[in-house]
């Protein structure tokens, strides 16, 4: 009697908790389906908003269009046409009520806005008109000058207030998107709320499940809750699994069951902690599951045991209550394995992001920049911050047309992609070539939601195109010019027309046979370029007395300079100047510095070669006494085909190269060349080379060979 | 009025051995009378006296090139209205095109055949004169 008395009384209450719980449940139910509404509502204004772009943007063309082509009528017309499509859109945007969006401000200033562009496109077009009748009637220049200038004066107004128009339609964007966000923050609490619902629907069903068994009452009525109550345990997506105070399975359900691949009957009675990885069992001794907080006990960082032995990341929740005054443990067992690796590949897609050498730009999907790369900055010079919420016109460089850039545009909505090269300009001001990538990108309703721009660097890259483009045109100019002769002398001989004056017959040949010779030093010297260039030059690097080299390299020279009437002299002293280098090479350096001085010399010049100390190095000049190198012509004294004079290049039979092949050669020998010079007295070209050191271990005899990329191997 | 013959050819140049053979071809295969200058200020320093009817110039010369030469010719009045024609061993498609707009008739490139050059040369004059009756009417 007293039993039951109890019960009626647990049975009031319940009914009470159970009521207040429905109230509370109904009212939730009916806050998320008026958020479902209104998110329907502002999605439609949201692509009504967006839909307000392009009409927009097309009020500015007609006076832009008109200032280019004077199409005075079909511009009217365009702009009316436009003015009509713009009005259909703003319309739309007049029928969504149900939202708690208030643009009202935003329409107004909307409104002013495209009355003032509205009134200043008539103007240019009225400008555009007045100036064509002018241009007719061949009035004053400054008349039609006037004209123009004000319609370049009120586009540019037009400019601004087209401007300030996109800026607030971007306001209006950001207004409703901050209410999607809002009400999809409330739909997710809403939710959060139901699952809230579901779990204390579960805890308190488990109890009842429990309470029912221990009492024995059971009535056919509540046999059939149990099962009811069992069903939805088994089906929750969370395995649940109960222990008594030592640690004992009392239950499981179905999902519990597949998480540790056990079946509920072996795994009864057996201790929960032989199904934690022993490494994190104290993690699990230590923690703490009281009985009086909701949020208490969730505990991540488990690793949980498979019947298969295999390890997983497990998260771990525990509610102690106690039932019939003996207390018990419920587990709430989730295996997180899947997220933690989803959260490896956002680190890992974030360490990409972070390092790679391309530069990444993510703009929101009014192309606001949201996110830039370190590479990015590199690039641009413009820093993460500073970028923020701009633009990314600001890296225009105004090289491309408009043209480029709606195509590059038609090209993104029609297929989503657009990739290509542009020009644009860096925070410095200077213009580079990139290569560009952009993709748009969706989100799950298929809608774009960002756009992705990736990027490098290829202006170093074009650069280097262009010189090689240039070097090959010089090349193919040069052999031409000798060939030219050669043809040209060889086709006159052959057909007999100077037969007749031996002379000229002899100077026809004498030419061909001067410019053969020339073909053949100039293929032997873009060769040795070329090689140079290509880093395969061999140098065959060993002990050579540059003192030696010198008496050598005048001895050489010395017919030729006689051909010019100059005299070589060595001035070089008694001592030994070891130097490690290729002999050949520095032979090939030294007679290309006697010729130019030979063929510059004065007839009856002298030219001192001389060796001597300069510091750590040996230095070997030759001075001459000859016309000397114009002031103008100094920086390019080392070029590729370079020379002061090209005719003097012909008479004098250089090939333009010589220099700087030697340049080059000394480059690589670790040393410097350079020269001095004041024309008509003296000019000196001199090259130092670093002395021989004990300690480099090269004996007389001895070799290293290099390439001209660098050391290659040490041999004896 | 001119009589409509060529004869008078101002021929620029820089090396002197192609120089010679131009001249050489044009005078003993064409006929032509030839007054060939090694720089543009040696041509200005002649221009006048020797009246040409047709400019031939080189394209690639230090100090004045090609294109700058035929501008200092022009205004001179003895080399205002002949026709030019540059010769060149520039032979990249775009530099020619670039020539071509530069106010002259034609652009031979190098190598050529000293034994066709006359004729080239006669046909570029035949074709001006034609174009010029057409344009005065």
């Amino acid at each position: 009697m007293e039993k039951r008395e109890r019960h009626k009384f647990a049975y009031g209450i319940a009914g009470l908790l159970i009521l207040a719980f429905f109230v509370w449940t109904f009212n939730l139910l009916l806050s998320v389906q008026s958020n479902w509404a209104e998110s329907n509502d502002v999605t439609a204004m949201d692509k009504d908003v967006h839909a307000l772009f392009d009409p927009w943007r097309n009020l500015n063309r007609p006076g832009n269009d008109v200032l280019e082509n004077y199409e005075v009528a079909a511009q009217k017309k365009a702009l009316g046409r436009y003015l009509q499509e713009y009005r259909q859109a703003r319309g739309r945007l007049d029928m969504h009520g149900r939202s708690k969006v208030d643009l009202g401000d935003y329409y107004r200033d909307m409104d002013a806005a495209a009355q003032q562009a509205e009134t200043l496109a008539n103007r240019v077009l009225e400008l555009a008109e007045q100036r064509e009748s002018l241009r007719l009637a061949g009035a004053d220049p400054a008349l039609i000058s006037a004209a123009e200038t004000e319609a370049a004066t009120t586009m540019a107004r037009m400019d601004q207030a087209f401007q300030s128009g996109l800026d607030i339609i971007a306001g209006m964007d950001q207004v409703i998107d901050q209410r999607l966000l809002d009400l999809e923050s409330a739909r997710r609490k809403g939710v959060g709320s139901l699952y809230l619902i579901v779990f204390v629907a579960l805890v308190s069903s488990a109890l009842s499940l429990m309470l029912l068994r221990r009492t024995s009452t059971q009535g056919v009525a509540l046999q059939s809750g149990s099962e009811r109550l069992n069903a939805i345990v088994n089906n929750v997506v969370d395995g649940i699994v109960t222990v008594d105070e030592s640690g004992n399975i009392e239950s499981l359900n179905r999902t519990a069951e597949e998480i540790f691949g056990y079946s509920s009957d072996s795994m009864v009675g057996h201790n929960f902690r032989a199904l934690i990885s022993p490494e994190s069992r104290a993690l699990y001794d230590t923690a703490d599951f009281s009985s009086d907080s909701q949020s208490a006990g969730k505990v991540a960082g488990f690793t949980g045991i498979r019947s298969d032995g295999v390890h997983f990341s497990m998260e771990l929740e525990g509610t102690r209550i106690s039932v019939e005054g003996r207390p018990i443990i419920i587990h709430i067992v989730r295996d997180v394995t899947e997220r933690k690796r989803s959260q490896k590949r956002l680190q890992l897609a974030a360490t990409v992001f972070e390092n790679t050498s391309e530069g990444i730009m993510i703009t929101d999907r009014n192309g606001r920049i949201q996110s830039t790369n370190p590479a990015f900055t590199a690039i641009t010079g413009f820093a993460a911050d500073e970028v923020l919420g701009q633009n990314p016109r600001i890296l225009q460089s105004g090289m491309q047309s408009r043209d480029f850039y709606e195509a590059m545009w038609q090209s993104i909505s029609d297929t989503g992609h657009w990739q290509g090269e542009i020009v644009n300009r860096r925070k410095n001001g200077e213009a580079y070539t990139q290569w560009l990538n952009i993709n748009a990108v969706k989100d799950g309703s298929d809608r774009v939601s960002h756009y992705v721009g990736v990027t490098f660097d290829i202006s170093e890259l074009k650069a280097s195109e262009r010189m090689k483009d240039e070097f090959i045109a010089t090349v193919s100019h040069e052999l031409r010019t000798p060939l030219t002769s050669i043809h040209g002398s060889l086709s006159l001989l052959d057909s007999g027309v100077p037969a007749k004056s031996p002379e000229k017959s002899a100077e026809l040949i004498r030419i061909a046979k001067e410019n053969s010779q020339r073909l053949v030093r100039l293929i032997d010297d873009i060769l040795s370029i070329a090689k140079i260039e290509s880093d395969t030059m061999r140098f065959q690097l060993r002990s050579v007395n540059l003192r030696e080299l010198v008496a050598d390299a005048v001895e050489a020279n010395q017919d030729y300079a006689k051909q010019f009437g100059v005299r070589l002299l060595v001035r070089s002293g008694t001592e030994d100047a070891h130097v490690l280098a290729d002999k050949d090479r520095l032979m090939q350096v030294l007679a290309n510095l006697l010729s130019n001085a030979v063929k510059h010399s004065p007839k009856g010049g002298e030219i001192s070669v001389e060796t001597r100390h300069n510091e750590g190095y040996w230095r070997v000049t030759v001075t001459d006494n000859g016309v000397g190198i114009p002031k103008s012509f100094r920086p390019e004294v080392f070029k590729k085909f370079a020379q002061a004079d090209a005719s003097d290049r012909r008479k004098r039979g250089g090939t333009g190269l010589g220099l700087s092949i030697s340049k080059a050669i000394i480059d690589r020998l670790g040393g410097r060349i350079g020269f001095e010079s004041d024309p008509g007295v003296r000019t000196c070209f001199y090259f130092d080379l670093p002395k021989m050191q004990q300690h480099w271990g090269v004996e007389a005899g001895g070799e290293r060979i290099m390439t001209s990329a660098g050391l290659e191997a040490g041999r004896e | 009025m001119h009589d409509g013959t060529l004869r008078r050819i101002l021929y620029v140049e820089d090396d002197a051995d192609i120089r010679k053979i131009v001249s050489m071809s044009l005078e003993m295969v064409g006929d032509y009378a030839v007054v060939a200058c090694g720089s543009c200020a040696d041509a200005l320093e002649v221009v006048d006296d020797f009246d040409p009817d047709l400019l031939l110039l080189d394209v690639m010369m230090p100090d004045v090139d090609g294109p700058a030469t035929l501008r200092r010719l022009r205004k001179r009045e003895s080399a205002a209205d002949v026709p030019a024609v540059f010769i060149t061993a520039k032979v990249q498609a775009s530099d020619i095109e670039r020539y071509k707009r530069l106010g002259v008739c034609d652009v031979i490139v190098k190598p050529f055949d000293p034994m066709l050059l006359s004729d080239r040369i006669g046909q570029i004059w035949q074709d001006y004169r034609s174009g010029e009756r057409v344009d005065t009417g």
